[in-house]
């Protein structure tokens, strides 16, 4: 018999590697001869689309085409330190970093063209990579004509910072910190799912999410992390399992150690909140590891709905399901 | 040319330093062979002349993942794919004759396999991924024999025989004869599988088939269940198999359900005891696919399912 049940749960994520340790990334930002924009940083995207996000975050902020940015990334030679791709950290660490540096080559445009425009900078404007006087707009400087003039007189039109704020190690006692991360994420997922208690399988058919995020920098690249991370938890609530026999590990393979393919996948109806409620830029907060941890007691919570058994470990195996499903036979007779 | 080949092959990387002494890639190269003939009599041929020291290769989904890394082990390789005939699918008056090198997804696209064997139609559909359906190939299937093989319950369920030809001519083997164990047949070395032979099934048959993996592709089967039921003008049962994938050391049918079952009417047949019968007739193992304690316990309920859908079929 299939049956169906329906189960909420909501997590916080504190990220950055917090608790007092000495977390920050450095970038730069400079206008290049060749009409393109170099951003320099040494964040590694490893397909989350860091270097996406930052590129959009310098754009927005230089009020230029992204086309114009082209971006050195992770060389030890060419690039100050960003910290790792984890912890949740890149797009509010290194996107800061970004657009601070950012900000500080537009004070630099803004600088050197009142020099040029004979004004003062309230009264200059910059869109689309020109710098312009807002009562003559017709008569502008483009970015890169600017930065050959700034270079006559031995400057650069560069940007660089460093992102690095500060966090607290927790009381020994109380374990109580003033500020312990950054920032939270926050996730409520409700996840519907259909178990066969004939086989003890468990078909997740649908999974709601609503993502505390702060701001979405690419909405359709957090979709995806959205989606990519629930599934993972899928993974973790119904198959991931190592299986140890005497000390030897039965299934060192992905023949063995199962994740879900495309087929076991749910649909995912995303809704982002966005708040702006933290320091990351524009208001943004990570969201990578906080997308996968809501996922399975989402799912537990609706195999609890659905045939009435509590799961405490994972995964919840098919084997586990029939075999909770025969003693809770059994206990009511 | 064979000299890059060579080198492109040889893992170690040997670029600079003295090799004399060391182990050649080229000995390494040579020493594995490669046939692919033009006719099953030459093939037959080659397979005498070298014995089990031959790989038959058809599709390779499975013999190159269980050779993965150590493909150099395999002392040569005898690959049908140039042997004509033997991707068909053929239908005459009282069966129909697959060749080996059909792959799973011509059995799940062929409109007479759909027609006439449903359950291997389904089951052909069922195994690992689009990808694996386009290489693997049911001769495959059957000579690497699995317990878990897919295939191998629907072909036992529908009375397959199996024909082997080497140069002292061909014999006819019945299905029920031919798994001997985990991954091991009848077959000899000298032998190769030229067609699968299914009866056709004839009017008011009805199939069920039923897999159950841990998820819905890519998944080695925890345990399979095809069961086909033959009625006669009357309703009563002529025939009825109930075969069994991944719960035993080869595919098993349960013959007590055909010695319980024949001559009734479904409906008068107790489906809760045919199911429990299979539980306790089948002999599973605990493995990571699930505990033999799980296996019965499917077993059970999957044959009680299968049952009512043909009942619901078989009353239309």
């Amino acid at each position: 018999m299939k049956k169906k049940g329906r189960g909420m749960a909501t997590i916080m994520f504190g990220f950055g590697y917090g608790e007092g340790f000495p977390d920050h990334s450095i970038a730069s930002v400079e206008i290049e001869k060749n009409g393109k924009i170099l951003i320099r940083t040494a964040a590694a995207d490893v397909g989350q689309g860091v270097l996406t996000v930052i590129t959009q975050i310098a754009a927005e902020v230089l009020k230029v085409d992204p086309d114009r940015f082209y971006i050195i990334q992770g060389d030890t030679h060419l690039t100050k330190n960003s910290g790792s791709t984890s912890a949740t950290r890149q797009t509010y660490f290194t996107g800061n970093a970004v657009k601070e540096a950012a900000e500080e080559l537009l004070a630099k445009i803004y600088h050197y063209a009142s020099l040029e425009f004979r004004s003062n900078h309230p009264q200059l404007g910059v869109e689309d990579g020109k710098v312009f006087r807002h009562d003559d707009p017709e008569n502008y400087l483009t970015y890169w004509q600017l930065a050959e003039i700034v270079e006559k007189k031995g400057e650069r039109l560069y940007g660089e910072a460093s992102f690095f704020p500060r966090t607290y190690a927790p009381d020994p006692e109380t374990g109580q910190s003033e500020r312990m991360y950054v920032a939270y994420t926050f996730l409520t997922q409700v996840a519907e799912v259909e178990v066969d208690t004939d086989t003890g399988l468990v078909e997740v058919l649908k999974v709601d999410s609503a993502l505390d995020l702060g701001k979405a920098i690419n909405p359709q690249n957090v979709e995806g992390q959205l989606e990519g991370g629930t599934v993972q938890g899928m993974g973790m609530a119904l198959m991931e399992e190592q299986v140890i026999r005497e000390g030897i590990t039965l299934n060192p393979d992905l023949t063995g150690y199962l994740v879900p393919t495309a087929l076991d996948s749910p649909r995912i109806n995303s809704c982002l909140v966005e708040n702006e409620d933290a320091d990351g830029p524009f208001g943004a907060k990570g969201v990578g590891e906080p997308t996968t941890i809501a996922a399975a007691p989402a799912i537990a919570n609706a195999i609890y709905d659905a045939i009435g058994v509590r799961f405490y470990e994972l995964p919840i195996t098919p084997e586990k399901i029939i075999r909770a499903l025969k003693e809770k036979e059994k206990n009511a007779l | 040319m064979k000299e890059s080949a060579a080198r492109s092959g040889n893992r170690q990387g040997t670029s600079g330093g003295d090799f004399k002494d060391c182990f050649r890639p080229e000995d390494y190269f040579t020493a594995s062979k490669y046939f692919a003939p033009e006719s099953l009599k030459e093939a037959v041929e080659i397979l005498e002349g070298y014995g089990g020291d031959l790989k038959v290769l058809a599709g390779g989904t499975d013999l190159l993942v269980e050779y993965y890394e150590r493909l150099y082990e395999v002392k040569g390789w005898l690959d049908l794919k140039n042997i004509p005939g033997l991707k068909e699918i053929k239908v005459f008056e009282d069966r129909i004759e697959i060749g080996p090198l059909v792959t799973h997804t011509e059995l799940e696209k062929s409109e007479n396999i759909k027609e006439y064997y449903p359950v291997l139609n389904r089951a052909a559909a069922d195994v690992g991924s689009p990808q694996i359906r386009n290489r693997g190939t049911i001769g495959g299937n059957i000579i690497t024999a699995s317990p878990a093989g897919d295939l191998l319950a629907p072909l036992m369920a529908y009375d397959a025989e199996f024909k082997l030809v080497s140069t002292r001519g061909e014999r006819i083997v019945p299905v029920g004869q031919f798994f001997t164990g985990p991954k091991r047949t009848i077959i000899s070395s000298n032998e190769i599988l030229s067609r699968i032979i299914i009866p056709l099934p004839g009017e008011r048959t009805y199939g069920s088939w039923c897999k159950v993996g841990k998820r819905k592709a890519l998944i080695i089967s925890s345990i399979t269940l095809a069961l086909v039921v033959k009625f006669n003008k009357e309703r009563v049962i002529k025939d009825i198999r109930a075969c069994l994938g991944a719960v035993a050391p080869t595919p098993v049918e349960i013959k007590e359900v055909r010695k319980r079952a024949r001559g009734k009417r479904i409906e008068d047949l107790n489906f809760s005891e045919l199911g429990e019968l299979v539980a306790e007739r089948i002999s599973p193992i605990d493995d990571i696919r699930g505990t033999a304690e799980y296996r019965r316990d499917v077993a059970r309920e999957i044959m009680i399912n299968a049952l009512e859908e043909i009942a619901e079929k078989a009353a239309e």
